[in-house]
């Protein structure tokens, strides 16, 4: 029997007006998983993360984490509790030292580190993920791929029990979409589960145990990689066809 | 960007030991000015805390003002000694700094700078027309008791103090927080930033900072008004020293208020010139909005680069 999902959403919902951008999305993701959400542009992706994290709340559903019901709750409430997110078009502290801007994270994260502590898991965090020799630069000044990178930093210095990726591989070369990959795996391996936005095909095949597909707000796919990337209902969803269009 | 430790301690020095030297030197005018100083540095380094480092640009500050200052004077009237109100004049505005940030932090960019410009004229209304405040024509110290050495002292020392407070926080996680809330609040919030609650905290350090320079500033002109301590013209120069100085840095509202006094003594001995200040004061921020928005402090980091470049070329030739 499977232990109880870490993460159980169930008939998650948002609505911007008349404007359904997420409508009753159930998903649940088990501990030390790697959970991949795809879908066409405008499918949802991104507001999904947001109602996980409390940076928007939900129009209807819940969602248990760790058996504790955390719609409704503040971002801030929800880094706390282990959950996390980052961000597909970066959002940097620009006038901070790369160094300072994980400090944030591992300052404020769950653990709230104080002391020797913080410096020491910042120092960790910026060695994980190839940073560590761009420490004392301003932030405004790294590369797109270093950017992606300091994203996944600070949303490691907090500590969390689930990360959630959204679209890191987005605009990076396949060199540095490797080290990504690797990034995901080795961040997985140290105990945490990981639930990512992708849209690079073979990364997400590559790395994600489970995938689920998202078209026009509604899941319309979930399960293995393989399997999922072949259902019709998946394929009309990227590629277009009648039924898809009339649905 | 934080300045290096030992540059601070330099000018904190030189500062502290001006403020705290003059009274051996100087003359009573002259410590008149420097009261002036201390006092606009007190208002402008607070000030600083929240709308410089928090990035929060409250336009209601002399609502803090005048809290200190009426709650120094009321007390003193009902017999208190002036000095043991000024714990008093900061409580009453760190509790007032509270009930109107709860509301207004909720509000972000220029709607809560709008807000507070509410908030500040509302508190001078409000003083203008409630009997125990004694309506718009204010209220006297009792007489007696008055010592200017001691209260360019209490000046010098709240200067001293608020510019180390500012420091330590600018150096602690709050101090972190604060940027992070400055540079992308939806950024710090996702890294589990609380940030209603740190700018809250900021908010009450410098309201009470600024009460307690409220109640010296009754202390040493024994006379409030609405007019003078509610004034909407206090709340802008409050505002215009840090971003002149070099807002959210620890030195630029330092260097902000002692221009800003400086001017200001000049321009009241010119009758010519005396009701031009806020002409002058609106011409100073409309060239630092234009050419150098990081103010003094971004002039200087200038001169300093430029310098820095035309060494070699010097030990070429």
């Amino acid at each position: 029997m499977a232990a109880a999902p870490l993460l159980e959403v169930s008939g998650v919902g948002k609505r911007f007006g008349g404007l359904v951008a997420v409508a009753e999305v159930s998903f649940a993701v088990q501990e030390g998983e790697i959970f991949s959400v795809i879908g066409p542009n405008g499918a949802g992706k991104t507001t999904l993360f947001s109602l996980l994290v409390g940076s928007q709340r939900p129009t209807t559903g819940s969602i248990r984490f760790r058996g504790e019901e955390i719609a409704g709750l503040r971002n801030d409430q929800v880094v706390a509790r282990g959950l996390v997110r980052t961000h597909q078009i970066v959002r940097p502290f620009r006038d901070m030292t790369v160094k300072q801007n994980v400090s944030v994270g591992a300052l404020f994260g769950s653990k709230q580190l104080r002391g020797e502590a913080a410096p020491a898991k910042v120092a960790e965090v910026l060695e994980r993920t190839g940073l560590a020799a761009r420490a004392r630069v301003l932030a405004g000044t790294l590369t797109i791929g270093e950017l992606k990178r300091l994203e996944i930093a600070r949303a490691l210095a907090t500590e969390p029990t689930v990360l959630c990726l959204d679209e890191v591989m987005g605009g990076l070369n396949p060199a540095e979409i490797q080290g990504a990959m690797a990034l995901i795996r080795e961040i997985r391996k140290s105990g945490i589960t990981v639930l990512m936005i992708e849209h690079h095909v073979h990364a997400v095949v590559g790395v994600s145990d489970r995938v689920m597909v998202l078209n026009f707000g509604r899941k319309i796919a979930e399960g293995r990689p393989q399997e999922v990337l072949r259902d019709p209902a998946v394929v009309s969803a990227y590629l277009g066809d009648e039924e898809g269009a009339a649905a | 960007m934080k300045a290096p430790l030992t540059r601070s301690l330099v000018w904190f020095g030189v500062l502290a030991a001006g403020l705290l030297g003059a009274p051996a030197a100087a003359e009573r005018g002259t410590l008149n000015d420097l009261w002036n100083v201390a006092f606009a540095i007190v208002l402008a380094s607070a000030w600083n805390l929240l709308g410089g480092f928090a990035g929060q640009i409250s336009l209601g500050y002399s609502a803090f003002v005048g809290i200190g200052a009426y709650t120094t004077v009321l007390l003193a009237m009902a017999g208190w000694n002036p000095w043991l109100t000024l714990p008093v004049a900061a409580a009453l505005a760190v509790a007032f700094s509270v009930i109107i940030g709860l509301p207004t932090f909720r509000l972000r960019g220029p709607y809560f700078s709008i807000a507070t410009i509410g908030v500040g004229e509302a508190v001078r209304v409000i003083a203008s027309g409630v009997e125990f405040t004694g309506g718009s024509s204010g209220l006297r110290m009792p007489s007696g008791g008055f010592n200017f050495i001691s209260n360019y002292y209490g000046m010098a020392v709240l200067a001293l103090f608020t510019v180390a407070v500012v420091f330590f926080i600018h150096h602690d996680a709050f101090g972190l927080a604060l940027d992070a809330i400055r540079q992308d609040i939806d950024a710090a919030e996702a890294l589990g930033v609380q940030s209603t609650r740190y700018k809250l905290l900021a908010h009450a350090v410098s309201a009470a900072l600024v009460g307690a320079a409220g109640g010296l500033f009754a202390m040493n002109f024994q006379y409030i008004s609405p007019g003078s301590v509610f004034d909407f013209r206090l709340s802008l120069s409050i505002v215009l020293m840090p971003i002149v100085g070099g807002i959210a840095t620890l030195v630029g509202p330092v260097l902000g208020a002692v221009l800003f006094s400086y001017l200001q003594i000049k321009l009241l001995a010119s009758p010519a010139l005396r009701d031009s200040y806020l002409f002058i004061y609106g011409g100073l921020l409309m060239a630092v909005m234009l050419f150098e928005p990081r103010g003094m402090v971004g002039l200087w980091e200038r001169l300093v680069r430029l310098r820095s470049r035309q060494r070699p070329q010097a030990a070429e030739a």
